[in-house]
């Protein structure tokens, strides 16, 4: 199975991170699982993108973080989407979205 | 924003806790990993060696999640401090050293900022301080530039100017405080009732004067806050209390705070009723407070046009101006030049020190090179690495602010006896008095304000410096480019130069005092005044039945005062003068007239100082008797009028005649004409600096006066001699208390005080700059030594001599206080001319103190360079050239 995966840029990761985050809370192991399953395998997110993201998110308040247990009783960190994150999350969907519908648009007439 | 503080707060200080948790959440993701790829169908080792692949550098995860976390500068920060801390105490000389430098430049700028704050920038205790004037009145054609008006003038002042909100009106003087034990002479002030508004004081206890009060005679007195301490033990219950005063009962309603003494030391605070200030004539003063949106000049303006109205209203008023001088500037004339060259002469020596420190830094830091290169291979950003500089160097200079503090209360507590309690003002005969100094917490701010800025200086200094460095040379064997590097010598270098250069500067400026002060202690002031005591008497005139009222009983008082301290064993001789030379007690100027003379041109006038005497007082000075006679007891009322002149006067007024005979007439009631009966030395009254005025001497029985002072010349101690002085004036009257002892010594002292606290200072400075200087060249001499070692190996060995070698030491020392010294007379040339003004009959360019200080500076370079000297004489040559 590829292990490379297309690059993501920063913001877009934790545009991502926040939707899966939507859908309920989740540790780190599962939302990179999701987010490769969910993309049909092309998006592959590194640990070394993922943990700082998180982090940084965290520290945001777009997300807050508990400990608990997972599906094999062993003990890992959930993140759940805050309200101001799900706000955050509305925003950067719209923006995303008109970011890509211009750039088709450039794409289709150039 | 308060989750993000919160998580900050948790990650700074339960690191271990969040570094856990960081690596339990990366392992159980590491797990995952694994078990994923054993799923895939990878036998677990393979499994766990992909995963340990994908996961990358670990190390670098953990950093970025940390940086994530947004505390890592703090953390890095924290981490550098406790690095700088190793680091410093593992050179503990070098350690040592820098403090010991840094403290002695930071303590004595935070002593001199102390002496500053309390006299420059302390407020005074009055509301709206920076719209208050002093008023005085002027008479230049009597030669008096600031003296005080009449009471009637203040009411005039009062009535007709509109550019003050309002006038205050006081007079200094002193009363006698009778009934309780001893009777005391206490310092005084006579106010007008507006007296608690003018300043917006709120009493201690009880309250100021009313408007009322002043309507007639209700002789309220307020007690001055040390005054209340001392003598009713601030005893709560004072208000309403009855005091006698100058022989007249008086009720206390008050008591003033102790801010208030830093204007006027009084002990007591009386009023002016309405008649006494019509009638008021002392030694008044006025201060007003000028309207908001009027300045000076304005004010100034429309005071002379009143003076010139009442000088038409009032003929007796001819001839006097006014002068406005805003009050704090009065407070500062007589200080302010001395205090910015103390200022900037202790900003020198805290430069110096800085540069002496960086350069201290500089030759650790080329010593410090390969560990900065192996940092900067590893990744550190240069932007770090200066941060490392600089918090070294800052926590070097909070060490040496902590010990300059310490420095500066100490010296603080010495600085106090040298800086006078009070201040002569300019040109009036009057005193200004000065608050207690002492270390504030302003002081403590400006220590840590000037620590982290020297730190700042000195750290920026060696970190640019090394940031210039070859990585890849350094980190070579061989370490020769540890020692050789670009610009570490030239820089060093540099700065001994900017260091001799001003301590050239310093310790021109503190020859060129020494040098004046020394001057004016050999000038003679026209007496001897070794073994002089004085003290003051006042006969209290003031009530109604006070048996001092009369003149004549006056000076027979005196007389009596006089045959009874005269009777004293120990005292050589006695005797009682209105006002003492040198003391500023008062000043007494008149008009006079030679009768033998033809008459002046209308509107012109000739003034001479005048002084009453007791017949011995020219021996008791020693004042030379140039010719004629002095006074006898037959000098009285009931005999002619008689005067003695002094040799000013006779070489101004008979330059070519012989005085004696001659008759001098002075404004005076009965207008008698006085004979010139002799002549007399000269004597500098104004002060050491200041030329001998004309003086007219009157015998004291012809011209009594209400105060005397004492002069005694006696070779006892004061101590001793001082309760049996008061014994024969009390066997006179049980109730006449003596004031103002002081021996001429004190007297002497206290006109000096300013020249002499920046003789004092500077020197100190002056000194504190040349050792620092000299440890400077010192630095830079050997540090040339240890980095040439082996080309001197290399010419000992081809056959120079070892004064070859010391020759070249010696020569770089030499050289570089040389130039250091050529700039450093450059910048004293023309920066001593501030001095001037505190200068006295020397030229602030004396080319002998600039001659004996470059040869002091040469003389102190060459010792500096002696022992690095020594070292290289004892190179051996075959150890030079293996070594390296």
């Amino acid at each position: 199975m590829p292990q490379q995966g297309v690059d993501l840029p920063q913001g877009t990761l934790d545009l991502l991170i926040l939707r899966t985050l939507a859908l309920g809370s989740n540790h780190g192991w599962a939302i990179s699982e999701r987010i490769h399953q969910v993309s049909s395998k092309v998006l592959q997110v590194q640990q070394g993108s993922l943990y700082p993201a998180l982090h940084r998110l965290e520290r945001r308040g777009w997300i807050k973080a508990r400990w608990g247990a997972s599906e094999n009783n062993r003990r890992a960190k959930f993140y759940e989407l805050t309200k101001s994150g799900r706000k955050q999350l509305e925003a950067e969907q719209g923006e995303w979205k008109k970011l890509a519908a211009a750039v088709a648009q450039v794409l289709e007439t150039a | 924003m308060f989750r993000d503080f919160l998580i900050r707060l948790r990650a700074l200080f339960r690191r271990n806790v969040v570094e856990g948790e960081l690596d339990d959440e990366l392992r159980f993701h590491f797990e995952h990993q694994v078990e994923k790829f054993v799923h895939s169908g990878l036998p677990l080792q393979e499994a766990r060696r992909r995963a340990r692949l994908q996961f990358g550098g670990l190390d670098q995860l953990k950093e970025e999640c940390r940086e994530a976390r947004g505390t890592h500068f703090l953390e890095t920060l924290a981490q550098d401090i406790r690095y700088s801390l190793r680091v410093l105490r593992k050179s503990p000389g070098f350690t040592a050293v820098a403090v010991l430098t840094l403290a002695l430049g930071i303590g004595a700028n935070t002593a001199i900022f102390n002496v500053a704050h309390a006299t420059l920038l302390q407020p005074l205790p009055i509301k709206q301080a920076s719209r208050v004037v002093v008023i005085w009145a002027n008479n230049l054609t009597h030669g008096w530039s600031r003296i005080g008006p009449t009471g009637q003038d203040y009411l005039d002042w009062k009535e007709q100017s509109k550019s003050f909100d309002d006038l205050f009106l006081f007079e200094h003087g002193t009363g006698t405080v009778t009934g309780s034990g001893e009777p005391e002479q206490v310092a005084g002030l006579r106010v007008t009732t507006n007296f608690g508004d003018f300043f917006g004081i709120k009493p201690v206890l009880g309250r100021t004067f009313r408007m009322e009060d002043a309507a007639g005679r209700h002789n309220f007195a307020l007690l001055g806050n040390a005054y209340w301490r001392r003598h009713f033990n601030s005893d709560s219950s004072v208000v309403g209390r009855g005091m006698t005063l100058n022989g007249e009962q008086y009720t206390i309603i008050g008591v003033l705070p102790a801010e208030f003494a830093a204007l006027f030391p009084s002990d007591l605070v009386v009023s002016f009723d309405n008649d006494w200030l019509k009638r008021a004539n002392g030694d008044l003063g006025v201060l007003g407070r000028i309207k908001r949106g009027a300045t000076l000049q304005q004010a100034a303006g429309e005071m002379s046009v009143i003076a010139e109205r009442i000088a038409n209203s009032r003929p007796a008023r001819k001839g006097f101006g006014v002068v406005l001088v805003s009050l704090e500037s009065v407070r500062l004339e007589y200080l302010r030049p001395a205090l910015l060259v103390l200022l900037g002469a202790v900003g020198f020596v805290l430069l110096i020190s800085c540069a002496n420190v960086a350069n201290l830094m500089l030759a650790r830091s080329l010593v410090r090179r390969r560990e900065m290169a192996i940092r900067m291979a590893l990744g550190a950003g240069r932007l770090r690495l200066i941060r490392q500089f600089l918090i070294e160097s800052t926590l070097l200079s909070i060490l040496g602010g902590a010990a300059g503090s310490l420095l500066a209360l100490w010296s603080t507590e010495l600085l106090k006896v040298f800086v006078p309690s009070r201040i002569p003002v300019p040109n009036a005969a009057d005193y200004v008095t000065l608050p207690g100094i002492h270390m504030t917490g302003a002081a403590f701010a400006f220590t840590i304000g000037i620590s982290l800025f020297t730190g700042l200086i000195f750290g920026l200094i060696p970190g640019f410096q090394n940031l210039r460095c070859n990585v890849n040379g350094l980190l070579k064997e061989g370490g020769r480019g540890l020692r050789t590097g670009p610009g570490g010598h030239r820089t060093r270098s540099s700065l001994v130069v900017v260091e001799s250069a001003l301590a050239f500067v310093l310790v021109i400026g503190a020859g060129l005092m020494i040098n004046s002060f020394w001057r004016l202690l050999q000038t003679s002031p026209g007496f001897r005044p070794d073994h002089l005591l004085t003290l003051r008497i006042k006969l209290p005139a003031d009530a109604k039945d006070s048996k001092y009222r009369e003149p004549r009983q006056q000076a027979v008082t005196f007389q009596r005062f006089l045959a009874g301290v005269e009777a004293v064993p120990g005292i050589q001789s006695a005797a009682f003068a209105d006002i003492v030379p040198l003391s500023q007690d008062d000043m007494d100027r008149g008009y006079f007239v030679i009768e033998e003379n033809p008459p002046l041109p209308p509107g012109e006038h000739l003034s001479a100082d005048y002084r009453d005497i007791t017949p011995n007082y020219f021996a008791t000075m020693k004042i030379p008797l140039a010719a004629g006679r002095t006074f006898t007891q037959q000098d009285d009322l009931d005999h002619p009028r008689v005067v003695i002149i002094d040799e000013s006067f006779a070489r101004h007024f008979f330059p070519d005649q012989d005085p004696i005979g001659k008759h001098v007439n002075v404004p005076d009631a009965a207008r008698p004409a006085r004979e010139i009966v002799g002549v007399v030395g000269s004597v500098r009254d104004a002060g050491f600096d200041q030329q001998p005025q004309p003086t007219i001497y009157f015998p004291s029985l012809q011209s009594p006066d209400q105060t005397m002072t004492l002069v005694v010349r006696t070779a006892m101690p004061p101590s001793t001699i001082l309760p049996a002085i008061k014994n024969a004036i009390w066997s006179v009257d049980r109730n006449q208390p003596v004031f103002a002892v002081r021996s001429m010594e004190e007297i002497i002292s206290g006109i000096v005080s300013a020249q002499r606290l920046a003789f004092l200072l500077l020197g100190v400075f002056a000194f504190l700059a040349l050792a620092l200087a000299a440890i400077g060249i010192y630095g830079v001499t050997s540090y040339l030594v240890s980095e040439r070692t082996h080309e001197i190996g290399v010419r000992s060995a081809l056959g120079a001599q070892s004064s070859d070698v010391s020759r070249l030491v010696l020569g770089h020392g030499v050289k570089l206080a040389g130039i250091g010294m050529l700039g450093g007379a450059i910048a004293a040339l023309a920066l001593t001319r501030l001095l001037s003004s505190l200068l006295f009959s020397v030229s602030s360019t004396d080319p002998l103190t600039f001659i004996s200080v470059a040869i002091l500076l040469t003389l102190v370079s060459l010792a500096a360079c002696y022992i690095p000297a020594r070292r290289a004489m004892r190179i051996d040559p075959v150890i030079a050239l293996r070594c390296d």
